[in-house]
């Protein structure tokens, strides 16, 4: 019985495109790309959303504050362009990618738990216009990254 | 197995200790600093902790915009490091500072209560987090840049190391026993907050720290709503204290070596004494 419904939940799972049964049971999304200090970027075209991934809002408890950078502000690969607050510890956001800050998502400014809540959808925190397609090959694939992600906690 | 020691910084004892593994990647500035035990007193050198430099400033009333300029540019530094496959040692601060008030990055207005424009003593928006604090003389700072890299990489591990650092001092030197408040981040005895905390975090290097009232003057604190919490308040070690009619600063100095001490004992480190001209540089 518990085989059956295993089979079915990951029938389901692929379907969602989520992997599960991961041992640290955070969801990783298929499709999007990772960088090694948890942010994920969804890659459409020339632009790409951007936010932190189910084990990095895990590991940071309830979001209290999510520092915005304005519209039209440079970012670059690897370095920071905002920060999430939880519990007297505030912590860099960023980015995996390089170009122009083209939207923030305002209703994290009320409503920083989306962060926690919907990692992938409604906690999104910007979206970028790509300077540099070619950066999009050194982030990590949800595979490489679930597997970064178990490495990590077992530290 | 540990040999019991005695803190001891009057007669330190220049040693060269075997790099570890970790160590390696240090950079050379850090690698000619000379290593003081921290026991003085016996010849067995502890050559598995990390070195940490230590700048000690805990007699000293510093304004807060110089500290944190401090922090950030050995911040900064580090970062640099670390893109280059290396890093510097991790480095500890501890001072007093002149009267402040300072906010995190979620501070509400609406915890002061005074006009943001115009504070009773200077005002600084931080980039740590948790909310409203008050620093003054009496007081203890420690600022530890650490890379959890090297420690446990959890942000909750960390606050709760450094709420651990306190708690043991407290008992240990002044017999008072200091508890934890789930999802109040700081050190209590009752209800009264002895330590606060608050830290940043970028690329796993912390910074801002930890603040223990000691002999503070707490007056200050009715300006404010101490970190957002309205239905406790603050303490210091001195008032806790029944009886203790001796000198504030000697009060200060014990405080500071237990601290100094707990924090090597909880974070595994050896600290390395700096001459404080090195944060100018």
């Amino acid at each position: 019985m518990a085989m059956a419904s295993r089979f079915w939940a990951s029938k389901a799972a692929s379907y969602l495109k989520i992997s599960t049964f991961n041992r640290a049971f955070a969801s990783v999304v298929k499709d999007l790309r990772y960088a090694d200090s948890h942010e994920w970027a969804k890659i459409d075209g020339n632009s790409a959303t951007i936010g932190i991934t189910d084990h990095a809002q895990d590991h940071l408890g309830d979001v209290v504050y999510v520092e915005l950078p304005e519209v039209g502000v440079a970012v670059t690969q690897g370095s920071s362009f905002g920060a999430v607050e939880s519990v007297k510890a505030t912590s860099d956001i960023n980015s995996p990618v390089s170009g122009k800050v083209v939207e923030v998502n305002q209703e994290l400014s009320s409503s920083p738990g989306l962060v926690n809540g919907s990692p992938y959808e409604e906690g999104w925190i910007i979206k970028v216009e790509l300077s540099n397609t070619n950066e999009v090959k050194s982030l990590m694939d949800s595979d490489q990254y679930s597997k970064f992600c178990e490495e990590e906690d077992n530290h | 197995m540990i040999a019991a020691v005695d803190f001891c910084l009057s007669s330190p004892i220049p040693s060269w200790t075997i790099l570890s593994h970790s160590d390696r990647r240090t950079s050379w500035r850090a690698a000619v600093s000379p290593i003081i035990s921290a026991e003085s007193n016996s010849l067995f050198q502890q050559s598995s902790r990390r070195r940490c430099l230590f700048y000690d400033m805990h007699k000293e009333v510093i304004p807060f915009a110089e500290a944190w300029s401090w922090q950030k540019s050995v911040v900064e530094e580090r970062k640099t490091l670390i893109d280059s496959n290396e890093d510097g040692l991790d480095a500890l601060i501890a001072l007093q500072h002149q009267p402040v008030y300072t906010l995190g990055t979620a501070s509400s207005e609406n915890n002061l209560n005074f006009d943001i424009k115009n504070p009773p003593f200077p005002l600084y928006q931080t980039e740590r987090g948790g909310e409203v604090t008050y620093h003054g003389p009496g007081q203890l700072v420690m600022y530890p840049i650490m890379n959890l890299r090297y420690q446990k990489m959890d942000l909750h591990w960390y606050l709760r190391a450094l709420e651990e650092v306190v708690i043991r001092v407290l008992f240990s030197t002044f017999g008072l026993t200091a508890s934890r408040v789930e999802g109040l981040t700081g050190v209590w005895v009752g209800d009264k907050k002895l330590a606060a905390i608050g830290i940043r975090v970028s690329r796993w290097l912390t910074y801002h720290g930890l603040a223990l009232n000691v002999s503070t003057d707490l007056s200050p604190f009715k300006e404010i709503v101490p970190c957002g919490i309205r239905d406790r308040g603050v303490g210091s070690i001195k008032e806790l204290l029944i009886g203790y009619d001796g000198d504030d600063g000697k009060l200060i100095d014990i405080a500071h070596d237990s601290l100094v001490k707990e924090f090597c004992q909880v974070f595994q480190v050896e600290l390395c004494h700096q001459p404080i001209s090195m944060l100018n540089h």
